[in-house]
């Protein structure tokens, strides 16, 4: 009896730290970004200024940045992610399955920094001569590719980040893709079907997963850190073009951070970025779960 | 349409394998005992060198961050599993779940301003107790899926011999679940030794010292990589080549071995 | 009379549900008594209420008494683990620790428990308990071999010697031979009517014939009442009332 209440104060406790990390968490970025929203109001959102010496500070360019980022990547990781679930389950011979899934989920545990040095150094180069040039050559009257690239730009994190989320978003699509139930699959190929149609039949089926794995990954994408700022050029400008150096919300606050005790606002804006980002990370990763919850109520 | 699948699949497949390719092909040529001890070279000389008191913070970091984060984690993914009913465990799944989905830079401000700011200086406690952050959501909800997996009726064996809670929970039941456990450990493991973004807040990265006590900024592997990758130096490039290589090295090892733990599962 | 277990009013909710309806009964030491119903009459939730397993459950809600040579269970100054050392439980599903050895699963209870002082005395108690559960002929020189290696049969029989080990008073039975073959179910039965010289054997079934032939005592759960109670060759040859009439002759599930 005693040991037995001794153990649950134990849990309990235990339980109680996670959930304090997660409030101490929220309130921190709330606390310490509370004198910028003061002192600016929202005006720290819509500006796009970044002048230490004067302690004027917004967020907007780095805000646009992560959203372009991601959006590059999720444009072209989403196509890739699905291709891939439905690869390793459909077309692969059941043998090779658990060795590409097994790739897959090595994908999603290297650690960013390694991404990073790697995009730095070889992503960011071979992009630059065969993909940015090119488009900014013939089609650099569209604004999207009107600057002159360097290697290292928004749209190299964007595709750093493709590459980085597709085994999150194909795993998530790879579960519900397996979980559909054979009945379905056994009526698909009874009307006829080609392989194909099954396949895209199959994917209705689960639109929901498809969401939720886009979603998730599109959270990742947006908190990535470190790969995005070792290629993303981390000027502090409002982006024109794709092609444009700039900064991501993640990036400036790890680039900007080791200089901020200088100054009296500084910290209290970075922590104000973390704050507009943890806010539509949170919607966007309440999203995801959402649709994930769909998927589980229907299977 | 079939074969656009295949071609796909296969592209979002190329870059991990270019990936271990040009670390290998840039760094294997470091992976020698002086690399991993010694201390880095001067920026601007032939001299050898190597990643020692980065290697040290990162293997003090890890062996912190798992035994933080892990009993954290532990505890609460035995809580989530087995007390799944109160509405305490409901909302702190929750909360585990987005956590896991936290940008970690945001756990490093956290990390900042409990442990850096209060003791003015940077510091390797700091960074280990972020670290455990990082990766409490990862352990709990992996610890709970291995609590959750043992059928009921060996619950209901091991309670049967009266036995208190903990035993029946910490000697029975753990050893019925330990390969998750494992399992749970490992990726907790994996993550605190890769993990970059919250050290950059948190310990600084010295150059030169080993460890000077966990009230002292220290480095650690995935942060030498960040900053010598970005630092102007073409030798300093290299060693973050050697790195990568150490770092990548470490991670399949541990990625490796769960594997091979999950295998023995199923058997 | 001293009794081996008393039940007094016992209720049983899960939730809303009431499952055991104000059951009482008694039952003498050193025999069989067989709990038999229908599936989903309550008999298993009876069973785990006596030794307290019912508790895994955090939606089920006892009230009344259940006593063990006169000590209420359910008191607040009793321990529930010196509760669930009373009896030893077999359960439906032969459930051996799997990742455990043969020898392992018998001598857990005991070193958990510190019933023996060493590890002689541990050894002469896992020989003696395997050798009551009628295992010891086939698994004395695979006793390092792991519980999984085992037929279900001897599984369940590696179970009772778990359960034995512990020096119960009193044996919880759910359901042992559900999943096992004839043969297999036979060899059980067999071993019950021996363990009976030592122990109480309370055992739940599904199935009236084996009530019948292996215990002295039944009682007849219906719905969580409790219908009828007597003995065996009584309730079978001349039931007091027609459900359980009805039951024994097998026109009820």
């Amino acid at each position: 009896m005693k040991s037995g209440r001794i153990f649950y104060t134990i849990l309990f406790f235990f339980v109680f730290t996670s959930l304090l990390i997660v409030v101490g968490v929220v309130t921190s970025l709330t606390v310490t970004s509370y004198p910028i929203f003061s002192r600016d109001g929202l005006s720290f959102i819509f500006k796009s200024t970044w002048n230490p010496v004067k302690e004027d500070y917004s967020i907007l360019p780095a805000l646009l940045g992560t959203l372009i980022t991601s959006a590059i990547a999720i444009s072209i990781s989403t196509p890739l992610a699905i291709s891939l679930a439905v690869f390793s389950i459909e077309i692969v011979p059941s043998k090779f399955r658990a060795f590409i899934n097994n790739i897959s989920d090595l994908m999603a545990s290297l650690p960013s920094v390694i991404y990073g040095l790697w995009g730095l150094y070889v992503l960011a180069p071979i992009l630059h001569q065969y993909v940015m040039m090119p488009l900014h050559h013939y089609l650099g009257f569209i604004p999207l590719f009107s600057t002159k690239p360097i290697p290292t730009n928004l749209f190299t994190a964007g595709v750093l980040l493709a590459i980085m989320i597709i085994p999150f978003a194909s795993s998530v699509i790879r579960e519900a893709y397996n979980a559909v139930p054979y009945y379905l699959k056994e009526a698909a190929y009874s009307l006829g079907m080609t392989k194909w149609e099954a396949i895209k039949t199959m994917l209705g089926y689960i639109k929901s997963a498809i969401f939720a794995g886009i979603f998730l990954a599109l959270g990742r994408a947006m908190g990535e850190t470190m790969a995005v700022a070792m290629v993303v050029g981390n000027t502090f400008t409002f982006p024109k073009s794709l092609f444009d150096m700039g900064y991501t919300i993640s990036s400036l606050i790890a680039n900007q951070f080791p200089n901020a005790e200088a100054y009296n606002y500084m910290i209290p804006a970075l922590y104000g970025g973390a704050f507009i980002l943890f806010i539509v990370g949170l919607a966007i990763n309440l999203a995801g779960l959402y649709w994930i919850k769909k998927v589980m109520i229907k299977s | 349409m079939l074969g656009v699948i295949s071609s796909l699949a296969i592209i979002s497949a190329i870059p991990i394998f270019a990936i271990i390719i040009n670390i290998y092909s840039e760094g294997a040529r470091h992976l020698t005992l002086n690399f991993l001890i010694d201390l880095p070279p001067p920026p601007v000389s032939g001299k050898s060198g190597g990643i020692g008191p980065a290697l040290v913070g990162s293997l003090i970091l890890t062996l912190l961050a798992v035994a933080i984060g892990g009993s954290i984690g532990f505890f609460t993914g035995l809580y989530l599993s087995e007390f799944s009913h109160t509405r305490l465990a409901h909302y702190t799944q929750i909360f585990l779940q987005i956590m896991v989905e936290f940008p970690t830079i945001i756990i490093g401000l956290f990390a900042y301003m409990v442990l850096v700011a209060p003791l003015k200086r940077f510091n390797a406690l700091a960074g280990a107790f972020a670290l455990s952050i990082v990766i409490i959501p990862y352990i709990a909800l992996n610890v709970r899926e291995a609590y959750r997996s043992i059928p009921y009726t060996l619950k209901e064996a091991a309670f049967s011999l009266g036995v208190s809670a903990p035993i029946a929970y910490l000697r029975i039941l753990l050893s019925t679940a330990r390969r998750g456990v494992l399992t749970a450990l490992l990726i907790g493991m994996a993550k605190a030794a890769g993990e970059t973004a919250p050290l950059l807040l948190t310990i600084l990265g010295t150059t030169f010292t080993y460890f000077g006590g966990l009230d002292q900024p220290i480095n650690a592997i995935p942060l030498l990589i960040y900053n010598f990758a970005l630092s102007p130096y073409e030798r300093w490039h290299q060693v973050a080549w050697g790195a990568a290589a150490v770092l990548l090295t470490i991670t399949l090892m541990i990625f490796i071995i769960s594997r091979l733990v999950v295998r023995e599962v199923k058997v | 009379m001293n009794w081996a277990i008393e039940v007094n009013n016992l209720n049983v909710w899960y939730g809303d549900k009431h499952v055991i309806k104000n059951v009482s009964f008694k039952v003498p030491k050193n025999i069989i008594f067989a709990v038999m119903g229908p599936s989903g009459c309550g008999k298993s939730t009876l069973l785990r209420a006596m030794n307290r397993l019912l508790e895994l459950n955090p939606y089920a809600r006892v009230e009344g008494q259940v006593k063990i040579n006169g000590i209420d269970v359910y008191s607040d100054n009793v321990d529930i683990t010196w509760v669930r050392r009373q009896f030893g439980m077999v359960f439906q599903i032969p459930n051996p620790f799997p990742h455990l050895s043969i020898y392992e699963n018998v001598a857990l209870g005991p070193k958990l428990n510190g019933l023996v002082k060493d590890r002689s005395e541990l050894d002469e108690l896992v020989k003696q308990a395997l050798q009551q559960a009628y295992l010891w002929d086939e698994v004395k020189n695979d006793l390092k071999k792991p519980a999984s290696m085992l037929s279900g049969g001897q599984q369940q029989r590696l179970c009772i010697a778990r359960a034995l080990a512990l020096k119960p008073k009193i044996i919880l039975m759910d359901e042992p031979t559900a999943n096992l073959d004839p043969v297999a179910s036979s060899k059980i039965e067999e071993l019950m009517l021996e363990l009976k010289e030592e122990y109480t054997i309370i055992i739940v079934t599904h199935n009236p014939q084996q009530a019948a032939r292996i215990s002295d005592y039944v009682a007849f759960l219906y719905m969580g009442e409790l219908i009828e109670i007597g003995e065996t060759s009584m309730v079978f040859t001349r039931p007091r009332n027609a459900l359980t009439e009805k039951y024994v002759v097998g026109r009820m599930g």
